[in-house]
């Protein structure tokens, strides 16, 4: 067990406090995680990182930086990460699952607002997140007007660069949302000084295709009847996913998934309702919603979320001959991630009618994190599009704490015997 | 379910360099969070069965590992 004490300091960071966040992790891990029965020796590699959140993963960046490397901290599945790999620079995914963090969020942003954007905010203005300390810049998106509005309060703690996502998904959007691209491409190469050329966007394309592709060949071995992982553990590497090394990441994504194609053979049936998630993201370290479900007769098999499915399905294409072609197919991939901010946003309705077959799921819990409206407005087309198919669905409203959690736990139980 | 026995490394790849060994050796164990009642730095530390105590502290000489030491905590 590493002392890191010397790294954090030097990041500026607030010990005291940070140390109350530390004391919590082991024993929340302990309970949720390690308190599961039969799970892969491949989680092993997952523990590991989440035992290292605040010291490995930090001492690298640590190393990259005394390199004359950028790290650039970002919030969203429609941030390129081909970009800011391509420049040789790191990105983190630095959304918040925490309730510890609410509390300095609420110092500075009103409190009926979405517990992610709270938790990211006072994250940073607390000095409690080694992630946030390590970057030189941040870059925020469109995705909504909490988000947007947030970026310029963070703005004043560290630099933030904001892409304007579109709303809608016209042609002209999409070359709207190229020139985003290229605008990030400057910033990116401006801060780094590191020039982006159609060699290391590809190469960078490419990693993060392997990536989506380890994510994927997971999420196709839990269509297996029953599952070979739990939904905790898929949901664990959906969060790792956002700050881990993508090279390593995808290896030991790999390799679990060899060790899961040998174990489904000898799986027997059992009688657990098959479950999805969809609505709004679950950032590290927030469990709630699937320690409650999987505590019941009940196993989750697809998230239709940011931190599941949103963030590998569709691939960039390789098939570019110059770097404006690249850039094209990066912005095709992103903006075919359907998220509630567009209008319409037919193309989630789909997906979700499309995995509940797939995955062949008894219900449907769509996950909507309070204030959140865009998703909690685009739950009547989802319920209307699943009632049509006869699928079960159930609404749940709720934030970081655990003071519902017993009365979630109260529905999802009903929910289950009904299914 | 495994047994909440510890073994706390100064640092990751002592533990990492242990995991190696119980692997080839096909020993049963978890990689842990370091549990606050043990020691308030962070970092990663290795449950196993007690059973298999003996033969760990074996692979640990043996492979000049360096540890800070077997712990067990009660329920």
């Amino acid at each position: 067990m590493g002392d890191y004490r010397k790294l954090w300091s030097d990041l500026k960071m607030d010990l005291e406090k940070h140390d109350v966040l530390c004391s919590v992790l082991p024993e929340l891990y302990s309970n949720v995680y390690l308190s599961q029965e039969n799970r892969p020796d491949g989680m092993n590699y997952f523990n590991f990182v989440v035992s290292e959140v605040h010291g490995l993963r930090i001492e690298e960046l640590d190393n990259h930086k005394k390199q004359g490397g950028k790290v650039l901290g970002t919030f969203c599945v429609y941030v390129p990460d081909e970009v800011i790999l391509a420049a040789n620079a790191i990105g983190v995914g630095l959304c918040g699952g925490s309730q510890f963090w609410i509390e300095d969020g609420e110092k500075v942003l009103p409190r009926n607002l979405c517990p992610l954007i709270k938790a990211f905010v006072g994250a940073k203005i607390s000095a409690t997140c080694p992630y946030f300390q390590s970057c030189d810049m941040l870059v925020g998106e469109t995705t909504c007007d909490g988000k947007k509005k947030a970026w310029e309060i963070l703005n004043d703690y560290v630099p933030v660069h904001v892409m304007e996502l579109p709303q809608k998904k016209r042609e002209k959007n999409i070359e709207d949302w190229k020139l985003e691209i290229k605008d990030f491409i400057n910033v990116v190469e401006e801060l780094t000084g590191n020039k982006i050329t159609f060699e290391n966007l590809m190469n960078a394309v490419k990693i993060c295709n392997n990536k989506r592709q380890a994510l994927k060949r997971l999420y196709n071995l839990r269509k297996n009847m029953p599952s070979p992982i739990s939904g905790l553990d898929s949901l664990l590497i959906s969060q790792i996913a956002f700050y881990d090394d993508p090279l390593r990441f995808t290896q030991k994504v790999n390799e679990l998934c060899d060790e899961l194609e040998g174990k489904i053979k000898s799986l027997k049936p059992n009688n657990k309702k098959r479950i999805m998630i969809t609505g709004t993201p679950m950032a590290i370290p927030n469990w709630k919603m699937h320690s409650i479900i999987e505590s019941l007769n009940a196993e989750i098999v697809v998230e239709e979320t940011c931190t599941g499915t949103r963030y590998f399905e569709n691939f960039v294409r390789e098939d570019a001959q110059n770097i404006e072609e690249l850039i094209d197919n990066i912005a095709r991939r992103y903006m075919g991630v359907n998220c509630s901010c567009f209008t319409p946003n037919t193309g989630r309705v789909e997906d979700i009618t499309k995995y509940a077959k797939e995955y062949n799921v008894d219900g449907v819990i769509y996950y909507n994190l309070s204030f959140c409206q865009t998703y909690s407005i685009e739950y009547k087309k989802v319920e209307d599009a699943l009632r049509k198919e006869n699928i079960p669905l159930l609404f749940v409203e709720t934030d970081y704490s655990e003071e519902d959690s017993g009365q979630i736990k109260t529905r999802v139980e009903a929910f289950l015997e009904m299914i | 379910m495994i047994e909440k026995n510890y073994i706390l490394f100064p640092s990751y790849n002592h533990g990492l360099a242990l995991e190696s060994l119980l692997k080839q050796n096909k020993i049963q164990y978890i990689i842990s969070p370091t549990p606050r009642q043990l020691s308030v730095c962070c970092g990663i530390s290795i449950m196993y069965n007690k059973k298999d105590e003996d033969l760990i502290k074996k692979l640990i000489d043996e492979n000049k590992i360096d540890i800070l030491g077997f712990y067990t905590l009660e329920r």
